[in-house]
């Protein structure tokens, strides 16, 4: 067996059985957060394969926790068809709103997602009839399977584990597949890519429906973790838009391992950031954020994806391969 | 019937008139060269042609079919396939990947495509290069990769835009021979080139344009006899560089 | 209904006034620098803060603290060209994006340590003064923040028309490269064009405050309201970003009137979103920085 799979497996079978070692509360719930961000990281840099950058992944979160919730709380709805369904919304809004915005170039789509992001956050705010407003919806704790609602924190592990791997396997197999080739032809020149036969925006549309259907499911599924959603909460650009962002510029944008690395690190980090130096004065850990990103900008663009690369390219030695080969 | 068609094709920016009433055909099998002064509009046909610009009047066809306002990537696939003067290799691929790309819109296997674009890069010469980054390459490979990234769409018709600029005499010694090469297994050539003795030799048609207009078309030998050519290049070397 | 019709338009142009300021503020920096600025909007934030400290910690009047905000705001706005901007200058958009998306997080979280998540404002002795113009109310310091923005647009305008470096600045918003070859220096008025942008920023901040407030967050507001402007008047056209400023103006005024004070934040984005998705270059044409929209 080569040794990346050996690796693989290896890790997959500690992930499975991490439970019966990690049984403290806060630590499962930091670890189900982890796993939560890989996979809202990686559904996220779906899209940057493109080359664009969404800034307002948080409308299609919120949407997918919206419309399970108002489905079950109004109607009762199982989440399980709430899940179709908050996919569903999460496509027909990225669709509707982000797909027209793809002709924009790479800055002003970023900025323009922001916008459809902040106006859906109003919309839950003001639509009172439907969202209750800022007030928020609570979901019952009714345990069951069929509820999705859980007792022990375990199933909600292992559910998350199976969504962290399915979003970065999805990841996978879009990178390698012809899509993927497509998409990372069209980042690189979009017009070059057209003179070859590539049809570019169908390749964009495709990545975005991905990447948003993936954040819209992900949103289902932290509304039935947290039991209670807001406006403020699921369609918060800090949470579920720019930290993703972050994660992924941070582990190595446009690759498939890189948002697993930066989620995995920027989590802990974030959180550890959060307790301790959020006592110290309100907002230094977010400043930190900030200037951590401007550094990584300038300083290692590539993320610590590209450091490994660069660390392996000058110890192997032998033939040289682009970043295209290994970054998988 | 011919392979390409052409009929008053014209292109304005505004006021400015870069390509004025252009007809023309290309045969099948042909090699057709075209030449003319910086700022001619060479390159704008080109890009009209493969779709990259629209036309502000006038008609494209293709073996007799309307492709005027048919997008880039469906005339690529239709068999139209193109090179830039500036070569833009796709980042973080490698050259086999650069040119798996394309071939991956028509054939959905990775493995299958892999094999093609090996053989595509055979074709050019670039077998050995295949795992490298394009930035590795030196300019004259880096023109081999363009072509075959080209080739591997399986053209009908390929615009070679001055795809010898910038190499030095022995690397375009080199590479000349693969123009009519190309012809022999079937591809129609509509060329570009500023280096006139190659463009001379290779050619079996030349068109010449000046100032957006088509001013002279013939034989290699018709059209460096022909006055108005000459006038147009007055004061310009007619050799490369 | 007519008077209300009347007082509503008279308001729309009196913020519409600072909102132009604001707009043209980020057009001196996209016209020459062309980044798209992601923290545009605390840049107005930090200004209002600066005004706000001045006022409260040492009783300065915020019309002449523009003496020193203006210079400090100026300040910053080089620092942030030289330090994040110009190190990134050939570096892909994406980074430049996330380069400024960095510094708006920090910038908005310094404020947040300084000054903590409180609503702050001041109180002038003007502040809810007004006077009557006819059946109009005319609230004095919007009047003000209105007269003040009008001269400081018409000081820019004769400087960019009639001084040397007012035109150098031009040449470079028209064409780099070229400019660049006519021996103009270039990354020097970049370092200007991101001063003054800022300064001009900062200015309408200062004269927001007296009749509004300042919160950490509010910068993101500002920087949708300036983008809004921006390509409304066509990307890089002041003349644009003049006229767009006005409108938005009257558009918040409208819409928080007639339909709902909770609406106008989410009209800004709407509008947003819809002048992208139907007239990308505006509705006063193309500026020249229409390219980096994504139009041709």
């Amino acid at each position: 067996m080569r040794r990346p799979t050996a690796l693989l497996l290896g890790g997959l079978a500690a992930l499975a059985a991490l439970p019966l070692v990690v049984t403290q509360t806060y630590l499962l719930h930091m670890v189900i957060l982890i796993l939560f961000y890989i996979a809202l990281t990686a559904a996220w840099n779906i899209l940057t394969f493109s080359g664009k950058v969404s800034l307002g992944h948080c409308a299609f979160f919120g949407l997918g926790a919206y419309t399970s919730t108002i489905l079950l709380v109004k109607w009762g709805v199982i989440p399980w068809i709430g899940l179709l369904a908050g996919i569903g919304v999460s496509l027909l809004g990225a669709l509707t709103m982000t797909v027209p915005l793809l002709r924009l170039r790479g800055p002003m789509f970023s900025l323009a997602t922001i916008a459809y992001g902040e106006v859906l956050r109003r919309v839950a705010i003001l639509w009172r009839d439907l969202t209750a407003g800022s007030e928020g919806l609570t979901i019952p704790f009714t345990p069951g399977v069929l509820n999705m609602c859980f007792t022990s924190k375990t199933v909600y592990y292992y559910m998350f584990l199976v969504l962290a791997i399915g979003a970065v396997g999805i990841s996978y197999w879009l990178y390698h597949s012809a899509t993927g080739f497509h998409l990372r032809a069209t980042a690189s020149d979009e017009e070059a890519a057209q003179a070859l036969g590539i049809d570019t925006n169908r390749v964009q549309v495709v990545a975005l429906m991905w990447s948003a259907g993936i954040t819209g499911a992900l949103g289902v599924f932290y509304a039935q973790y947290v039991y209670m959603i807001d406006p403020d909460l699921v369609f918060s650009g800090t949470l579920f838009a720019i930290q993703p962002a972050l994660n992924g510029i941070i582990g190595g944008l446009g690759t498939v391992w890189g948002p697993v690395l930066g989620a995995a690190l920027m989590t802990p980090l974030g959180e550890f950031l959060r307790s301790y130096l959020g006592h110290v004065r309100q907002g230094l850990n977010f400043f930190i954020y900030g200037v951590t990103l401007i550094v990584v900008v300038m300083v290692l663009p590539g993320g610590i994806i590209s450091a490994f690369a660069a660390l392996r390219a000058r110890l192997g030695g032998g033939a040289r391969r682009s970043s295209g080969e290994e970054a998988a | 019937m011919a392979l390409l068609s052409v009929d008053r094709l014209t292109k304005a920016f505004g006021g400015l008139v870069a390509v004025s009433e252009v007809s023309f055909e290309i045969g099948q099998g042909e090699i057709l060269g075209l030449i003319g002064p910086n700022g001619a509009g060479k390159t704008t046909i080109f890009n009209l042609l493969s779709g990259l610009l629209p036309p502000t009047r006038g008609a494209i066809l293709l073996e007799g079919q309307d492709i005027t306002g048919i997008p880039t990537f469906r005339r690529s696939r239709m068999g139209i396939g193109r090179t830039f003067q500036i070569v833009r290799p796709f980042d973080g691929m490698s050259v086999l990947e650069n040119v798996m790309a394309p071939i991956l819109a028509r054939e959905r296997h990775p493995g299958v495509a892999r094999r093609q674009a090996l053989e595509a890069l055979e074709r050019v010469g670039l077998t050995a290069e295949a795992d490298l980054d394009p930035k590795e390459l030196t300019l004259a490979r880096r023109k081999r990769l363009e072509l075959a990234r080209a080739l591997a769409t399986r053209p009908k018709l390929l615009l070679l835009d001055e795809v010898l600029a910038g190499l030095n005499p022995v690397e375009v010694q080199e590479a000349l021979p693969l123009i009519p090469r190309l012809r022999d297994e079937g591809v129609t050539i509509f060329i570009i080139e500023h280096i006139m003795a190659a463009l001379m030799s290779v050619s079996d048609r030349v068109l010449v344009m000046d100032q957006g207009a088509l001013i002279a078309a013939g034989t290699p030998a018709e059209v460096t006899a022909n006055p108005r050519v000459i006038e147009a290049y007055l004061g310009e070397e007619a050799t490369s560089a | 209904m007519n008077e209300l019709f009347l007082q509503v338009t008279v308001s729309g142009l009196l913020i519409g006034g600072v909102y132009a300021l604001l707009s043209i503020g980020l057009t001196m920096i996209f016209g020459v620098v062309r980044i798209i600025n992601f923290a545009h909007g605390e840049l107005m934030m930090l200004a209002m803060y600066l005004t706000f400290w001045l006022h409260s910690s040492h009783g300065v009047d915020p019309y002449l603290s523009l003496l020193v905000v203006a210079p400090a705001m100026f300040v910053l706005g080089v620092a942030i060209q030289r330090l994040v901007v110009q190190p990134l200058l050939e570096a892909p958009a994406l980074m430049k994006v996330f380069a400024t998306v960095g510094l708006y997080i920090a910038l908005q979280n310094l404020a947040l340590m300084l000054f903590t998540a409180d609503f702050r404002t001041i109180q002038t002795p003007y502040a809810s003064a007004s006077f009557r113009v006819g059946a109009i109310s005319v609230s004095e310091p919007r009047l003000y923040a209105f007269l003040c923005a009008i001269l400081m647009i018409l000081v820019l305008w004769a400087f960019l028309k009639f001084t040397l470096v007012g035109k150098a600045l031009r040449a470079v918003a028209e064409n780099r490269t070229v400019s660049a070859l006519m021996g103009i220096r270039v990354t020097r008025l970049y370092l200007l064009a991101f001063g003054m942008g800022s300064a001009i920023t900062g200015v309408a901040g200062t004269l927001l405050l007296p009749f509004s407030y300042v919160f950490p967050t509010i910068g993101s507001i500002y920087t949708m309201v300036a983008f809004v402007v921006v390509v409304l008047g066509g990307m890089g056209n002041m003349l644009g970003a003049f006229f767009g400023g006005l409108f938005i103006g009257l558009v918040e005024s409208f819409s928080g009137t007639y339909v709902s004070p909770a609406i106008k934040e989410a009209a800004y984005f709407v509008i947003f979103i819809l002048v992208l998705l139907v007239r990308p270059q505006g509705l006063f044409g193309m500026g020249k920085g229409n390219e980096e929209v994504g139009l041709k």
